[in-house]
């Protein structure tokens, strides 16, 4: 968690994105994360996936207008940072960051099979913006992934867990491994969201 | 005693706050695994070279309606050091309280020379600076007469600083009565503008407005 020097400047508080994200601000390289952009000859390497789901309020109904960030390591575990630049494992091709507002409250992101950074099962930290809230952030695993048994954060969504992993839903024409992962902000089947500020 | 997570409030009067808001308290991220949950935004962002001046559509073109404001401030981590070469990205409404945004459905009043989006980046000390008009309030919620204040949108992408935020504006009427600004309790008065002289600038107002990044977004070099 947290430790504030005590000298530290007071934060400026997070507060609501609201419903207008301005669309004019999309990126489609940050869409995509299978290529370093539509228009470039550059594919990351790794198995291609595609996941998509929803993002859905405690009543069950469509999130429209979230914004969500995505962030996860390479095909060889490794997470693109400062402190990583120059490991030859980093793929210069993939930097692991991807960003899409979702009209509907329906997202569907292309990227590829993050590998398992050192004692970790693959993963992807997923981050929701929207209306009503300022920021949510989970982490979200592949069911069918080596590794799961052991990882950290699984293990502190303790019989929540579950509620962490993406489904596996087949493969299209094109061969990349569908996933599918509900996001529920709140609600019954709430999905774990974490955070490193006490109480 | 069991250490445990955050219990996020949901904003009064606020029905999407209270359709989105996490009912259970936040799980602590387990120690050693933090940096996993920090994004580094990669630097390929871009802005044009007259996105900082939102009070026209272009150069040469006119002026937007409203009062034209400028900001500036320096964007820090809560060490105190720069953030420089970051992205703010910025959204408002404009004077009549209307975003150019398809799904404003609001029917205020456009303005054809507002376009009410721009990015800008911080310098290599941190420092930002943009024009913009000095937004409408809006009624948010007509069936109880509740209003949003005047406000800026700011969304600070800057390696693993991350931050989306409101500037607000001094002694407005509506500020005591919103949802986001009844959570912040006292500390709302950080997001709040400092008016200083224009120092010549063409415009008719200049706010200060310093950007602290906190939490484990801002922490990942220090």
């Amino acid at each position: 968690m947290t430790t504030r020097q005590p000298n530290a400047l007071p934060a400026t508080n997070e507060d609501t994105s609201g419903p207008y994200f301005p669309i004019a601000f999309a990126d489609p390289a940050l869409e995509d994360l299978t290529c370093v952009h539509p228009g470039v000859v550059g594919e990351a390497s790794g198995t291609r996936i595609i996941l998509r789901g929803r993002v859905l309020d405690r009543h069950g109904d469509l999130a429209n207008g979230a914004l969500l960030e995505f962030w996860q390591t390479n095909a060889k575990g490794i997470y693109r940072t400062p402190a990583t630049e120059g490991d030859p494992a980093i793929d210069p091709w993939f930097h692991g960051y991807g960003r899409q507002r979702t009209a509907t409250g329906a997202y569907e992101f292309r990227t590829i099979m993050p590998g398992a950074a050192p004692g970790r099962a693959p993963n992807i930290t997923i981050t929701v913006f929207s209306d009503g809230i300022n920021r949510i952030v989970t982490q979200m695993f592949f069911a069918d992934a080596d590794g799961n048994d052991t990882d950290p954060v699984l293990k502190a969504a303790g019989a929540d867990a579950p509620r962490l992993l993406a489904r596996h839903d087949g493969r299209t024409a094109k061969g990349e491994e569908v996933y599918v992962f509900d996001i529920v902000m709140a609600g019954p089947d709430e999905t774990p969201f974490f955070d490193d500020l006490e109480s | 005693m069991t250490k445990q997570g955050r219990i996020l409030g949901i904003g009064p009067t606020d029905n999407t706050s209270d359709q989105r808001t996490p009912r259970q308290p936040l799980r602590l991220i387990p120690e050693g695994v933090r940096d996993s949950f920090v994004p580094v935004v990669p630097a390929t962002y871009r802005t044009g070279p007259h996105e900082w001046d939102l009070t026209r559509t272009a150069p040469g073109r006119p002026r937007a309606q409203g009062t034209a404001i400028e900001v500036t401030g320096t964007l820090r981590s809560e060490s105190g050091r720069p953030v420089s070469h970051a992205l703010i990205e910025i959204w408002n409404a404009n004077t009549h309280g209307r975003y150019r945004h398809v799904e404003d459905h609001s029917g205020l009043q456009l303005d054809e020379n507002f376009y009410g989006m721009g990015r800008v980046l911080t310098d290599a000390a941190g420092r930002y600076r943009f024009w913009t008009i000095s937004p409408g309030a809006y009624l948010a919620r007509p069936d109880i007469g509740r209003w949003r204040p005047k406000h800026i949108h700011l969304s600070v992408s800057g390696g693993s600083a991350r931050l989306i935020t409101q500037m607000y504006f001094p002694d407005e009427p509506n500020n005591a009565s919103d949802p986001m600004a009844i959570l912040m309790g006292d500390a709302f008065a950080r997001n709040i503008g400092t008016p200083r002289d224009v120092n010549g600038a063409d415009v008719d107002e200049a706010y200060d407005f310093d950007i602290v990044v906190g939490g484990r977004n801002a922490t990942y070099f220090e």
